[in-house]
């Protein structure tokens, strides 16, 4: 049993429109006190503005934004209860480190010694102790993201905001940073939204995730259920890989839904399983890559057993992908294979004998 | 790569056709003689100390210097508003107003004198300082515009998000954050235009009434051929003073690039 926490941001029924665009369609979800959560979506699908709501950058055209219970209708970015890291950091580039950090205490009654003390922990915070005295625009891309990151926290704001904070950085410092984020979220207990692109980041780094599509949430929920139980095709298809294959309901009842697939036979779904949204086109069902398992000798399935030929191999060190077109399929099936030590990784056009599970799928009708 | 030689002599012409007049200029102010021609006949202080003694000419220096300065300063100011408007903010017609404002640009400076000067007439303004500062003012605000446009263009709009966000308001935001970072465009901005002021002519001309300044002082003198080594002395000194003023620019320039670790795409010098 989890706690619930209470709600830190409250959307209701936003609506944003730029001139006949419309922007954000009736937005209505919650975000809770001190959890990292993430706004996902691809270029367009308005999660930046709905992050520029909550900052103050962006009226809404109808609805409510609220934080920590106030409605924020009226009350400009400055009074907000929020700071940002921007996507491009925009770390002032005619201050120090130091003065760019302690940049909003400038308001703060506190003696002069007592903001350099809490300037010097916010550095210290997120590793760069020593880097007071530098010139901002010195600093390498992960050195700002940490100065941008220490002057937004510095504030103690109920809320931090984060417009795609990783994107540019290379991938060894986005990883590393993600996993920081991470750390440094749960030493503060403020409450972290972050927009991202990124699926992988997004599963890595939240708590919960809102995927969007065209200026709707199309489905608000923890990664994992988000990654197993996908509400819908296109956010199965968004995140992560999924292989789609056509699939005819044959029987159904209050709690379960009998389904025939070509090449898997019929199967007995219960209502966890059963999912709205195949865009339309009858039904079909969807299998994770490492739900699928290829049997090597000897090996027993654990539920079920199909035969198949291996039709493409695409090794990556520590996976091995492989398309497997099973017998009575149209399309090939992508599996991915943790590769073990001793175990050969198998040629294209190997026969092979693949095991799955009917609990593993999702059905979209 | 080149084969060098018509490049070199290309470049020596062209050099010498910029320069040498220029560069006669000190040579005849410290000529002993009241015919500018060669050979030389002397060395001699006395164009300057004669220079320094014409009370009708310290008038003109004084009025050209308040002109220059004011329309500087006024036509920056209004470079500033307007250039933050354009390149900020969206408002209907923004095309054709800053259109408008671009026009002194392009339109001949004479006709616009002579509008200037029938208007103004037909106010009944009285020809002074005041009326030169405002057509000065309205031919050098498009050259600000172009020199701050830039400025406020290459201003990453996040920066000033970032200064709200922080708790600053939009005028805090401004004086904090936009004004130092724009300032290397500022400073650019107000010597063109004060550079623009003082050698102006037309308006200057038209609009001054009694009250001369310097290029229209030099240009009554050069009737009086007593008086030519006097402008070749004037002449010494206003060069001598424009190297000054443009070195001063462009070290200020480079030194703001440096502090906001910009790229040098070039300036002045």
């Amino acid at each position: 049993m989890t706690i619930e926490k209470p709600e830190m941001i409250e959307f209701r029924d936003v609506h944003k429109y730029y001139g006949d665009y419309h922007a954000l369609r009736g937005i209505t979800a919650s975000i809770r006190a001190g959890e990292f959560f993430s706004l996902l979506g691809p270029s367009g699908c308005g999660k930046t503005t709905l992050l520029r709501t909550i900052a103050g950058f962006e009226g809404i055209s109808s609805g409510a934004v609220l934080i920590d219970g106030k409605n924020m209708a009226g009350v400009p970015a400055n009074k907000r209860p929020t700071n940002m890291v921007f996507q491009s950091y925009a770390i002032f580039p005619h201050l120090t480190v130091e003065e760019n950090v302690g940049f909003g205490l400038r308001r703060d009654p506190r003696s002069k010694d007592e903001k350099t003390r809490a300037v010097a922990e916010a550095l210290e915070m997120v590793g760069l102790k020593g880097y007071g005295k530098r010139a901002a625009h010195a600093l390498s891309g992960g050195q700002r993201q940490r100065v941008a990151l220490a002057r937004a926290l510095i504030l103690k704001p109920k809320v931090l905001l984060l417009d795609e904070p990783l994107s540019a950085l290379d991938k060894k410092i986005r990883e590393q940073m993600q996993l920081e984020l991470i750390r440094l979220q749960r030493e503060v207990g403020i409450t972290f939204v972050l927009v991202t692109h990124d699926q992988e980041e997004a599963l890595v780094m939240s708590d919960r995730i809102a995927v969007m599509f065209e200026g709707e949430i199309a489905q608000l929920a923890d990664p994992e259920t988000l990654y197993r139980r996908p509400a819908s095709r296109k956010v199965a298809d968004f995140i992560g890989t999924m292989n789609f294959l056509p699939a005819k309901v044959v029987a159904e009842d209050a709690n379960h839904t009998d389904v025939e697939v070509a090449g898997f036979g019929r199967m007995h779904l219960s209502k966890d399983q059963v999912m709205a949204g195949n865009g339309g086109e009858g039904a079909s069902v969807g299998f994770r890559p490492e739900t699928l398992t290829i049997l090597f000798d000897g090996q027993q399935p654990t539920d079920r057993e199909s035969m198949g030929t291996i039709t493409e191999v695409v090794y990556y060190g520590d996976m091995t992908y492989y398309d497997v077109k099973l017998d009575g399929t149209e399309e090939p099936m992508r599996i991915s294979m943790r590769n073990v030590f001793g175990r050969p990784v198998l040629d294209i056009g190997t026969r092979t004998r693949v095991a799955w599970s009917p609990g593993a799928l999702v059905l979209f009708r | 790569m080149f084969k060098g030689g018509w490049f070199k002599l290309y470049a020596l012409v062209y050099l010498t056709f910029l320069y040498a007049p220029i560069i006669l200029l000190p040579l005849f102010a410290f000529n002993d003689a009241t015919v500018i021609a060669f050979p030389l006949s002397g060395f001699t202080t006395h164009w300057f100390t004669e220079m320094l003694a014409d009370p009708t000419l310290k008038q003109a220096v004084k009025n050209s210097l308040i002109i220059a300065v004011s329309s500087a300063v006024i036509a920056t100011t209004l470079g500033i508003f307007a250039s933050r408007a354009s390149t900020r903010y969206e408002f209907p017609a923004k095309g054709g107003i800053m259109g408008l404002i671009m026009l002194p640009l392009v339109l001949p400076e004479i006709i616009v004198a002579v509008s200037l000067l029938v208007v103004l007439l037909g106010l009944g303004v009285n020809l002074s300082i005041l009326t030169v500062i405002l057509g000065h003012v309205l031919i050098c605000t498009p050259f600000t515009i172009a020199i701050l446009s830039s400025a406020f263009q290459s201003l990453d709009k996040s920066l000033e998000e970032a200064a709200y966000d922080l708790g600053e308001t939009p005028a805090s935001t401004f004086r904090l954050i936009i004004l130092p970072l724009v300032m290397p465009g500022i400073i650019s901005s107000l010597l063109i235009s004060f550079t623009i002021s003082l050698d102006e002519f037309i308006i200057a001309f038209f609009l001054a009434g009694t009250e001369p300044t310097l290029p229209v002082y030099i240009f009554s003198q050069f009737r009086f051929p007593s008086a030519v080594p006097v402008i070749m002395a004037l002449g010494t000194i206003l060069v001598c003073l424009s190297i000054l003023l443009l070195t001063i620019a462009e070290i200020f320039r480079r030194r703001g690039i440096a502090k906001s670790g910009g790229k040098d795409t070039g300036g002045f010098l």
